[in-house]
Formats: structure tokens, C-alpha cells, sequence
């Protein structure tokens, strides 16, 4: 083949992309705004996360249908584009680039694998100003860090959610000292950094933070560090099999019984492996389940829709996504991307009025945005707050092991997390 | 309009990086005969080099250097060369799918590296944070792409030339004579894993300086983008493109990237939106039946290797 024809290869390659890119562009107005409305989908549709992505798709498409029949946009129905990221950041970056560039969506939900959110973000969506709300990735980097400037959200609790739970219940409990050992992953890392971050503020302190590497088969010399201080309690962040090893240790070289253990633990399995009578005053935390009549109205929704339940990682905080997306765009004055990272932050917004899920709530909030009142939305995992750096939170629980049986203490709620955030963050 | 030109902007530069990854493998497989399976190993080698050399320093990360740009690039491609050097020194003897295992293994065990060694690659965090040049001097997404896009067409226009001059230079040949047949190349005197070897570097070191351009064109890099999936990639588009011939090479990334963003889009086109969650599968197939098709009708790969690589044999 020579070079002319490799040339019209070339040609032939890039036209047909850019065929495929333009049909379709449908246009009627209203409200001087271009129908249909488009909102950029991009969600690993294969690959390995395939098998959880299917019920979060349709969760998505749920939303869309309820935002339509509630309304849709500025009187325009919404369109939901929706792409296979391969769970491959490259192909989710492309996909990204061509949602934003030629579809012009200002607004993208997705995605689940944190290693292709990552990418879109520090290429696409923050450089182009788009507004990007992900169901899943949780690697705190994203908010944190600054770079997202603002236009990232998730709707899914991150780890900060357990940890601050965590210092508060220490707090209460008058530990004033306390020692930390943790695995050594993004988890135990980020657990840590968030305990450290909240525990002095609520009036204690840490002593020594241990961190231990998994599948050892004696940890006595982190349990040592950790004692070296002489603390009250111990907090320990990590896996069952290894914990019972670490507690068994910490307890033999002389350390306090209260102990304070992640969800990981709350399983009987520890309970056995240490020895019930040991753990008396030991407590934990975990994520607790949402309830209310926002969530029990998406999830007979789901299931009349598609005819199974909604149980599943992302299927509530997806739809929670795309409904964010939704009740953003009618408040936000154009559908430019600054415009919707704006309007984010009033969806839930002090003193307005409840909304919830579902077309007939969708059709009340969109309402009650047209006589420029305040909304406050509860969607599929109850109240949806942004905080500064565009996390939400989410109810959390304290439990208890009582002779040998792991109990429910009682349940810290969302609107209790949240007055912990600000109290924490400020 | 401006919109399409900005994607397709953005996707060329994905395709010139792509392109000189394929260049690497052509040298290594399609002159050399060596079945390099870990690719993404060496990609990630020359990533996080750059990262690390160019990227502010910033409370966590030890080891991060805040260098310009051109340093960063040559870092990436030096610490790949030494890595390529290092791994084909205790591999190179192994022929054909025994060389793969081992790379294959190697490129794992690379990727776990950059997924552990918190403080130095961010983890699976990822590495955020990594400066792209001229960036804010350029003020927009789209004009930086469009510098970049010609900075990539440079890049690609001398690694191609090099190449060329490379592969029909006597140790070019030297190298087609080992693929073809080690033990008469060997019976005139050549060191076959001396040329094998240097094959294996040049090869990674181009590799590894896609992993450079990569990373300061996205701005982030992380674990994930080194699965072994990327690997298969380079290796259909060196195939369908014509292993053994540079031109296919880059062809090859053009055709089969091509294939890979046009099935998606025709995917939003075309599926019914109800049934858009299946969409994803839907474009799987239609690559891999792509892909097959164009096997099937050019089985040497779009443009295949030239009958013959000197000017001084006869014309036939």
C-alpha cells in the first residue's frame, strides 16, 4: 500500500468518526433552549464491572424517565447519551471528550472504576468546565485535592462518613488517648487520615499511628509501637483475620479492652476468633442503611419497572445522580456548566421545600423552581447534601458486643452526620 | 463544528500515542520476531517516570521532582531502557511464547509495583497533579490539544524516520535474518542475542516514551490504566495494521482506535435508547467482528511488509 492510499485510509478513518458524530442533532426550542436536552452517561457497560453496572444503568434511566414525565428540563425532554467505558481509562476519556465536544453535554454522570473517573476529570470535564457526578468512585483524592475545581460530586458516602463516626464515638465515650493501627491499603490510609483530621477537634488525641501489612503471621511488634504510649483505647482499622491476631497480641501485652473496630468486624467470625469474653467493651461503626418514604418510593419504582429489587452496589446513589443533574439544570438560569455546578449546591437547600423521588416529586420541585422557591431534595439514599468538597454523607450506626453477641447500639442519622461534618470541617 | 474538530483533535493525539507505542512492537515483533506480552509494563515504567520527574513536589509524594517537561521525557525513556535492559538480559534467550509468559509476568508484576508503592506513584489513589506543558500559557482545553496534536506529529514524524533508517540500515536486516532464521543468522557470525536484546530496548525505550506523552497530555495517570487488556490492544493494531512495516503500524493504531470510538458512538446512534444499558455489549461485538473481518480479507494486515528492505537487491 502506498502513502496515498495509506493518506485516504487516514481520511477515510477520521470522516467516518466525525459521520457518526454529527447526525442527530435535533433542534426545537423552548424556553430559548435547544431540545432535546442532553445529559452524558459513562459507565462501564463491560468488562468486570459489567455484572453491577447493569442494574446502575437502568437506575439511570429510571431517573431520566422521571425527570420527563415530571417535566423534563426548562420544558425540553432530556436524553440521556449514555457510553461504555470498558472499565479502561482510555476509552473513557474518549468517550468523555466526545460527549462533552460533540454531543456539548454540560453535565456527565459517571463513572464506577475511580483509575477512568480520574482521568476524565484532570482531562475533560474540570478543563472544559462540564459538571461530572459519579455514582461510585470513591478515592477521596478527587474532592480533596482541588483539582476537579469544583465541578466533581459523588453521591455515595466515602470512607470519611466511618471515620468521623468513629472519632465522635470515641469522643463521647471520654477516651482522651488513643492509639491507631491500620492495614495498610487506600482504605485503612484514608480511614486514618480522616480520624486524625476529626478526633482532635472533638477533644482527642492520637498517640501513635501504627499502619500493618496483611497476612503476617504475628503483629507483636506494631501492638508494641502501638502501647509505647500508653493509650486509653485502641482503634483498629482493618480485616477480621488479621484483627484477631492484632487484639489477641494487644490484649496479652497489657492493653485496654476498650476497643474501637471498622465494619469489617462486625462479623461473628472475629468474635469467635478472639474469645466473646474479651470484647465486652469493645464497639464499632458501620454504614447504615437508609430508610425513609423517598427511598421506599425509587425502590417500588425499580421494581415495577424492571421486575427485580433494587439491592446492589450504585443503583441509589446512581439515580441520585442523575436526578441531582436533573433538579440542577431547572434551577441554574442557562445550561452552561458553571452555571449547573452552581445550581448543585441548592438542590438541597436550607429551609426549602421537601422533594423527593419519583416523576409526580420531580413535577413539584420543577414547580416550585419556576416561583424561584427554595427546594430541598430527598432522593433514593435519603437527604442529598453536597459538602464543600462536593461529598455527601450518609447515616451511619454504632454497635455493641455483648456476651458474645454483636448488637445494634443505635443508629446515627443523616441529618446527625452532617451536623458532625460541619462541626468537624467548619 | 468547532466541537467535532476539538474530538477529533483530542482523538488523533490518542492515536499518535497509541502509534508510537505500535511502533515499538512493530521493531520488537515485526523485524525481530519477539513476542514482547508485556507492553504495559514498559508503558508504565515511562508514565510514572514522568510523572514523578515533572509533578510539583506535594505533601505525601516523596519523590516528586517539579523538572520541565523535555527532563521529564528523558527520564521516562532512560529508566525504561534501563528497565528493558535489565528484564532482557535475564529473558532474551527465551523464544517465542516463553518470552511472552515472562514479560507477560514482568508487566504484572510492574503494574502491582506502581498499585503499592504509595508514596512514590499515589497508589491506586492514582497520580494526580501532573503538569501538561504550556498549559495555562495556552489558556484552553482546545488550543492546548492542538499544540499537543502537533507536538505528537513531531515526535511520531522522527521516531518513523529513525525507524526507517533503523530497520534498512545492515542491522535492520541483521535483525530480519534472526526472525527468519537464528541459526544461519548465527552461522554467519552474528550474535543473535546481542541484536535480539538491542531490538528489546529500543523497542520498550519508544514504549516507554509513549507512557511520557500519555501522562503530560491527560494530566493524571493511575494503576489502572496499565491492565493487560492495553497490551492485546497494541497487538491488534501492529496485526491488522501490517507487522513489519512501520506505516502499518501507525495505520494499525488509527484503523483499530478508530474502530474502538466509532462503535461507541454508533452505539448512542443507533441502539434504542431503552436499551442503551446493552449498548456496551453491542459495540464488543461489533469490534470483534471488525477485527475479524479485516483478518479475514487482509490477512498480512492492511499494508504488509515490503518484499524487500535493501535498495541493492534486485528488484523483483
Amino acid at each position: 500500500m502506498s502513502v496515498h492510499k495509506m493518506l485516504a485510509a487516514l481520511a477515510g478513518g477520521v470522516a467516518l468518526t466525525a459521520l457518526l458524530s454529527v447526525g442527530g442533532a435535533g433542534t426545537a426550542q423552548a424556553q430559548g433552549v435547544a431540545c432535546p436536552v442532553k445529559i452524558g452517561g459513562i459507565l462501564p457497560l463491560t468488562g468486570s464491572m459489567a455484572p453491577i453496572t447493569k442494574k446502575i444503568a437502568e437506575s439511570a434511566q429510571l431517573a431520566v424517565e422521571h425527570i420527563n414525565a415530571g417535566g423534563g428540563v426548562k420544558g425540553c425532554p432530556v436524553q440521556l447519551v449514555l457510553r461504555d467505558d470498558q472499565g479502561q481509562p482510555t476509552v473513557g476519556v474518549d468517550a468523555a471528550k466526545y460527549l462533552v465536544e460533540v454531543e456539548r453535554v454540560p453535565a456527565i454522570t459517571g463513572t464506577i472504576s475511580s483509575g477512568v473517573t480520574g482521568p476524565i476529570i484532570a482531562s475533560v470535564t474540570a478543563p472544559s468546565r462540564v459538571v461530572q457526578i459519579s455514582c461510585c468512585s470513591t478515592a477521596s483524592a478527587f474532592t480533596l485535592d482541588g483539582r476537579s475545581q469544583g465541578y466533581f460530586f459523588r453521591t455515595l458516602p466515602t470512607s470519611k462518613t466511618q471515620a468521623f463516626a468513629t472519632a465522635s464515638e470515641i469522643a463521647k465515650r471520654g477516651l482522651k488517648k488513643t492509639a491507631i493501627i491500620y492495614v495498610n491499603t487506600d482504605f485503612g490510609i484514608d480511614m486514618t487520615r480522616f480520624v486524625k483530621e476529626a478526633l482532635p477537634k472533638l477533644g482527642g488525641e492520637i498517640t501513635a499511628e501504627v499502619a500493618y501489612n496483611d497476612n503476617q503471621p504475628s503483629y507483636r511488634a506494631e501492638v508494641q509501637r502501638a502501647l509505647a504510649a500508653r493509650p486509653e483505647s485502641l482503634l483498629l482499622i482493618g480485616f477480621p483475620k488479621d484483627a484477631v491476631t492484632i487484639v489477641r497480641e494487644w490484649l496479652s501485652l497489657g492493653g485496654s479492652p476498650k476497643i474501637a473496630l471498622n465494619n469489617s468486624m462486625r462479623v461473628k467470625d472475629f468474635v469467635d476468633g478472639v474469645g466473646a469474653r474479651f470484647l465486652n467493651e469493645a464497639f464499632g461503626m458501620d454504614n447504615a442503611q437508609v430508610q425513609g418514604p423517598t427511598v421506599d418510593a425509587f425502590n417500588q419504582a425499580f421494581l415495577a419497572k424492571f421486575g427485580y429489587d433494587s439491592q446492589g452496589p450504585g443503583v441509589h446513589t446512581q439515580y441520585d445522580a442523575v436526578m441531582a443533574i436533573g433538579l440542577a439544570m431547572n434551577i441554574a438560569k442557562d445550561l452552561t456548566g458553571p452555571s449547573i455546578k452552581d445550581a448543585v449546591r441548592q438542590i438541597h437547600a436550607a429551609g426549602g421545600a421537601t422533594v423527593g423521588t419519583g416523576p409526580d416529586e420531580f413535577r413539584k420541585a420543577v414547580g416550585l423552581i419556576r416561583e424561584g422557591k427554595a427546594i430541598k431534595y430527598h432522593g433514593a439514599t435519603g437527604p442529598l447534601e453536597f459538602d464543600a468538597n462536593g461529598d455527601v454523607t450518609g447515616p451511619a450506626l454504632v454497635w455493641k458486643i455483648t456476651n458474645g453477641e454483636i448488637l445494634v447500639d443505635y443508629t446515627i442519622s443523616i441529618e446527625e452526620m452532617q451536623a458532625l461534618f460541619k462541626k468537624v470541617e467548619g | 463544528m468547532i466541537g467535532l474538530v476539538s474530538y477529533l483533535v483530542f482523538f488523533l493525539c490518542i492515536v499518535l500515542i497509541l502509534g508510537v507505542i505500535t511502533l515499538g512492537l512493530n521493531l520488537q515483533w515485526g523485524s525481530t520476531g519477539l513476542f514482547n506480552a508485556g507492553i504495559v509494563g514498559f508503558y508504565a515504567i515511562g508514565a510514572y517516570t514522568h510523572a514523578i520527574v515533572t509533578a510539583a513536589p506535594k505533601a505525601g509524594m516523596i519523590a516528586n521532582m517539579g523538572l520541565p517537561w523535555i527532563a521529564g521525557v528523558v527520564a521516562a525513556m532512560a529508566a525504561t531502557a534501563l528497565v528493558a535492559w535489565i528484564v532482557g538480559l535475564a529473558t532474551i534467550r527465551l523464544r517465542g511464547d516463553y518470552l511472552a509468559v515472562a514479560t507477560f509476568g514482568i508487566a504484572t508484576t510492574i503494574q502491582l509495583l506502581t498499585h503499592n508503592l504509595e508514596p512514590l506513584t499515589g497508589g491506586s489513589h492514582g497520580f494526580s497533579g501532573i503538569p501538561r506543558p504550556l498549559f495555562d500559557v495556552l489558556g484552553s482545553p482546545f488550543a492546548f490539544n492542538l499544540f499537543y496534536l502537533g507536538l505528537l506529529a513531531c515526535v511520531v514524524a522522527l521516531v518513523y524516520w529513525a525507524l526507517e533508517r533503523m530497520v534498512r540500515s545492515p542491522w535492520g536486516r541483521v535483525l530480519r535474518a534472526i526472525r527468519e532464521d537464528e541459526t544461519a543468522a548465527v552461522a554467519l557470525g552474528k550474535s543473535a542475542t546481542r541484536f535480539r536484546l538491542e531490538a528489546f530496548v529500543v523497542g520498550s525505550t519508544l514504549m516507554g516514551l509513549a507512557g511520557a506523552l500519555y501522562v503530560s497530555f491527560i494530566g493524571f495517570v493511575s494503576p489502572f490504566d496499565f491492565v493487560p487488556i492495553l497490551t492485546f490492544q497494541i497487538w491488534a493494531m501492529v496485526i491488522i495494521g501490517g507487522s513489519g512495516n512501520n506505516r502499518g503500524a501507525l495505520l494499525g493504531a488509527l484503523v483499530v482506535w478508530t474502530i474502538w470510538a466509532a462503535t461507541g458512538i454508533a452505539v448512542t446512534k443507533f441502539v434504542p435508547v431503552a436499551y442503551a444499558a446493552q449498548g456496551g455489549a453491542v459495540q464488543v461485538i461489533l469490534i470483534g467482528l471488525l477485527l475479524v473481518l479485516a483478518l479475514l480479507f487482509r490477512p498480512r494486515g492492511l499494508i504488509g511488509e515490503a518484499a524487500q528492505v535493501s535498495r541493492h537487491a534486485e528488484k523483483g
